[in-house]
């Protein structure tokens, strides 16, 4: 399929989908280039409980005493 | 020796982007067992099981008396500590202390206590390996 065959089709799309179009297309020359885009609308959780530290010491209080009985 | 593992895509969609260093990981409680993907999260201070996995291991909630308090994005989430063992394979296992859950919105989380106070890891994004070896065995 040639892009002026596309072309019609993809002017009929809604603008959410013609961004969302743009975006994926930017991300497939990108990692033919070797490069890496992250697409800005997509959700990227951080389950990281980087700051649980008192956690952390509770943990390693049942580790020592499981040990020590 | 070390023992490699591939960065797993976790969306199609989203390729490298979702790439994520997730190891698999037998764990133990008495007789049951339990084989999951355990995030390799050197953010994290602590283990974090999810809730089912904990169920799976016949682990029972109201007997975990001990309550462990989480942060990140998971702070309001209530966790109790139990400890299982946790085997790679071609390692020994090893003692592991998770931080149970009450969500199942998480994956496994092997954090800094005490997954790598028992493994050694060495992640190397850029070539999508990581290399995990019981502690002290990597070269220093």
């Amino acid at each position: 399929m040639t892009l002026a065959e596309l072309l019609p089709a993809l002017h009929g799309l809604p603008k959410c989908e013609k961004l969302r179009a743009i975006q994926l297309l930017a991300a497939d020359v990108a990692r033919e280039d070797g490069e890496m885009l992250v697409p800005s609308e997509a959700a990227y959780p951080v389950w990281s409980p980087f700051d649980a530290f008192d956690g952390a010491a509770t943990l390693m209080r049942m580790l020592n005493d499981e040990k020590a009985s | 020796m070390p023992k490699r593992f591939p960065y797993v895509e976790a969306d199609p969609m989203l390729g490298p982007a979702s790439a994520l260093p997730y190891a698999p990981i037998t764990l133990h409680l008495g007789d049951r067992s339990a084989h999951v993907s355990g995030l390799i999260d050197s953010g994290s201070t602590l283990n974090v099981l999810p809730f089912d996995v904990g169920i799976q291991l016949g682990a029972v909630w109201d007997e975990q008396s001990v309550p462990v308090r989480l942060g990140g994005n998971i702070v309001e989430t209530e966790a109790r500590g139990l400890v299982l063992f946790g085997q790679l394979e071609g390692f020994s296992p090893v003692r592991l202390a998770f931080a149970w859950s009450r969500s199942n919105r998480i994956p496994v989380i092997l954090g800094q206590t005490n997954f790598f106070l028992e493994f050694d890891v060495r992640l190397c994004r850029s070539q999508m390996f990581f290399e995990i070896a019981p502690r002290s065995s990597l070269g220093s």
